[in-house]
């Protein structure tokens, strides 16, 4: 499969975008482990990044402290022009323009796939449940499971639960998504389904930030690679460039170890 | 040679092994023998009570329920009961309505300390916590000892204790209000209050359509108690419209008096028979598999002889061990009717309700709250906010551990969809805590039920108080004690039936 030359940039391109993510030295200690150490990098809107990076490598914890999940202790981070403070009302704004994925999908197991879906835009958003649950539908068609929506998550499987979370993620209508290792506890036969949905709506123009370990995915869609290591970001580029001449040597033996 | 294991094997097969070693022998040995012990052990121990009764010449037999038990009762719905048997049920609904009460107050202090033990807040935490050890490190006993000796310590009651005179007195008798009851009209205004509950849901299904199709906000719950109302109102002033009611009741009272009572015995008899059938035809249809019946297991049979021995027993009940039985039931079903048309119709225009102003009745030189007002007592003030904390205090650990139970990434999944906090403990947290905690619930709601018979410390008449006296006069520990055992055993069997109810309901669906 070949991406669109829609989301392939000439960096003149690149540069009068708009900043979706800045995130400024960003430090984050665990007691007195430091998981981040001065995290800085810019993601522009619509464009894919894919962080790489062996086990332990704050890839994770870097992701998760964009939408406040874990709270940074030194640098900055904007989302959107919006500072993330202690300041409530930023961090709710943040939330609602920022969807995540998780590697345990993590859906409620009380109430039905599109319960699930709908509860955000009924509670957040303040719509009408005719309307949500019509939005929720066409969600779950365009991550290709409709005849599942009255089912409760237990009776799907795995493939299918994260293309829920997908579909419960966009119905805030975000503006950036996250994932993180959102194919990691799967079966490798329903990797693909959930990578095809991921594809699809980087090709839509969604600003995508994802964690991974596929390769193949990265190297397909993404823009840009960030490669981090302790904490650190050693490496970035697109990824022709990253895969085929990598600069640092940890990044050679990072690619030397799974590739 | 090669066939020589498989010869082995078949003659291995053929070779039956003496029945002490076959499985489905031993089986149904042991089961018919622990039945046969069971049932000896059963008539043994009556039938050593019934000797040494006969040899003290104590009479058994439940005639002191008919009888005048010549006490007085100082709570509940009768303080003069006509026969023990009402003595008795003044104190069942005592316990009732005391175990109805501590579970739902229980409940809701439960859960709001439990949320509370679980705040950021140091302050909210640290309370609730000294709450929780207060109340659970000591025994109920002395709690409701306690709680007596404080609330006695209020006002001396008088005319003039306040702090409303006249409509509300807090002494150190207990607190007075007015009381409502229930007055002539009353049941033909409930009329008005059924149509009105049956139109306002009507109304409330209407209103809620039309809120989710179009997004405005029709208030669904307003609008069905706003319906409830204008035909509370209305039914106020109207309500002898519906005295013919009373001759439907009436009709239903006269065609069960013609009802034969042998016809009631085959019908009751035959719903045995038919409930055992059907039993056992659902029972078989879930062993059916696509391939056919599967091979039922010894215990399968046992569960269908044994519905069917059932449903026999039953029957022989019907028509030779109490074949008064379904007179009685004639009897009763056709005066509960009649006792409903009588609640109809003529005479009955009044108001539907009244209201009477606490009162006060002078017993020689002490002053005490009269008959007139509702009086909540000092005692059972105190036992019912012992029970209640103390109930609390459990329950509320019970949903600290619920709440934990949910795992993080629930949290996680709600922050990052945006939900506010109170929406994510309200949509996601509670709900799914509810489910882990609802069985250890139920089991704080039996210790809640059985330990109102602490009554008998503060002398409130709960069953086990007025039992007691009743026991005490008449002597008949044996059926008394049945009383109490049976009334406490169908309590907490309905309580557990009910939490079950829950508990399926609520299951988390998997596959």
């Amino acid at each position: 499969m070949s991406i669109s030359d829609a989301t392939t940039f000439t960096s003149d391109e690149m540069a009068s975008r708009a900043d979706m993510i800045i995130s400024d030295g960003v430090d984050k200690w665990y007691g007195d482990f430091q998981a981040l150490k001065g995290v800085t990098a810019t993601i522009k809107e619509r464009e894919v990044v894919v962080v790489l990076g062996p086990s332990g490598s704050g890839k994770s914890t870097w992701i998760r402290c964009i939408n406040r999940l874990e709270q940074h202790q030194g640098g900055r981070i904007a989302v959107d022009g919006v500072e993330l403070t202690n300041d409530t009302r930023n961090i709710e704004k943040i939330r609602r323009e920022v969807g995540m994925v998780f590697q345990g999908f993590n859906l409620f197991p009380h109430i039905t796939v599109l319960d699930n879906i709908t509860l955000a835009p009924i509670w957040v958003r303040k719509k009408p449940r005719g309307e949500a649950e019509q939005l929720g539908r066409d969600l779950l068609e365009r991550v290709g499971i409709p005849e599942q929506a009255d089912k409760f998550p237990g009776q799907l499987s795995g493939g299918q639960q994260q293309r829920v979370a997908i579909a419960r993620a966009l119905a805030m209508e975000p503006r950036i998504m996250l994932f993180d290792e959102p194919t990691s506890a799967l079966d490798p036969e329903m990797i693909k389904e959930v990578l095809d949905v991921m594809k699809e709506l980087a090709r839509s123009g969604m600003t995508m930030m994802v964690v991974t370990h596929e390769m193949g995915f990265a190297r397909e869609v993404a823009d840009r690679i960030i490669f981090m290591e302790s904490g650190e970001i050693v490496e970035v580029g697109p990824p022709e460039h990253f895969f085929t001449n990598p600069t640092e040597d940890r990044t050679k033996l990072f690619l030397s170890q799974i590739l | 040679m090669p066939d020589t294991a498989e010869t082995t094997l078949a003659s291995a097969a053929a070779q039956r092994p003496p029945f002490y070693r076959d499985a489905t022998v031993v089986k149904w040995l042991v089961q018919v023998a622990t039945l046969i012990l069971v049932l000896f052990a059963m008539f043994f121990l009556a039938s050593q009570a019934g000797d040494n009764l006969t040899a003290k010449g104590i009479k058994t037999g439940f005639d002191f329920l008919d009888v005048d038990p010549g006490i007085q009762l100082n709570g509940g719905i009768d303080d003069d009961p006509a026969t023990g048997g009402r003595a008795l049920w003044v104190g069942m609904v005592n316990t009732i309505r005391l175990s109805i009460g501590g579970i739902i107050a229980a409940t809701i202090l439960g859960i709001f300390v439990g949320v509370a033990r679980l705040s950021n807040n140091w302050m909210v935490n640290k309370i609730a916590s000294g709450f929780i050890e207060y109340m659970r490190n000591i025994p109920l006993l002395v709690h409701i000892i306690v709680f007596f000796a404080v609330l006695g310590g209020l006002n001396k009651f008088t005319a003039d204790v306040g702090p409303i005179n006249g409509w509300l007195h807090i002494s150190n008798k207990g607190v007075s209000t007015p009381r409502a009851f229930i007055s002539d009209g009353f049941y033909q205004w409930a009329v008005f209050l059924l149509i009105g509950a049956i139109a306002g849901r009507f109304v409330m299904k209407k209103r809620k359509a039309k809120q989710d199709a179009t997004g405005a906000e029709t208030y669904p719950l307003g609008s069905f108690f706003g319906v409830v109302a204008i035909f509370a109102i209305v039914g106020w002033f109207l309500h002898p419209i519906f005295g013919w009611v009373g001759s439907i009741f009436q009709t239903i009272a006269d065609v069960i008096d013609v009802i034969p009572q042998s016809a009631v015995r085959v019908a009751l008899s035959l719903i045995a028979i038919a409930a055992a059938v059907w039993w056992i035809r659902r029972f078989l249809d879930s062993r059916r598999t696509p391939a056919g019946l599967a091979k039922l297991t010894d215990d399968d049979w046992f569960r269908m002889i044994f519905a069917g021995v059932g449903a026999l027993l039953a029957a022989v009940f019907f028509f030779i061990v109490w074949p008064g039985f379904s007179s009685w039931l004639l009897n009763s079903s056709r005066d509960l009717f009649e006792v409903a048309a009588n609640k109809f119709g003529d005479g009955r225009d009044g108001l539907p309700l009244g209201i009477n102003r606490p009162d006060i009745a002078q017993r020689g030189n002490f002053a005490n709250p009269g008959p007139a007002g509702l009086n909540l007592d000092t005692g059972v003030a105190a036992l019912f906010f012992a029970i209640v904390m103390y109930t609390a205090a459990f329950i509320a650990e019970i949903v600290r551990g619920g709440i934990l139970a949910v795992p993080k990434g629930q949290t996680e999944a709600a922050q990052a969809i945006g939900l506010r906090r109170s929406t994510m403990l309200r949509r996601i947290i509670l709900p799914q805590a509810f489910r882990v905690s609802l069985p250890p619930l139920g089991n704080q709601y039996l210790n809640l039920t059985k330990n109102t018979s602490l009554a008998i410390a503060v002398a409130y008449t709960d069953l086990v108080q007025v039992g007691q006296t009743i026991l005490n006069q008449s002597g008949k520990s044996l059926e008394v004690f049945a009383i109490w055992m049976l009334f406490y055993l169908a309590c907490s069997l309905t309580i557990s039936a009910v939490v079950n109810f829950f508990n399926v309901r609520l299951a988390i669906v998997e596959r």
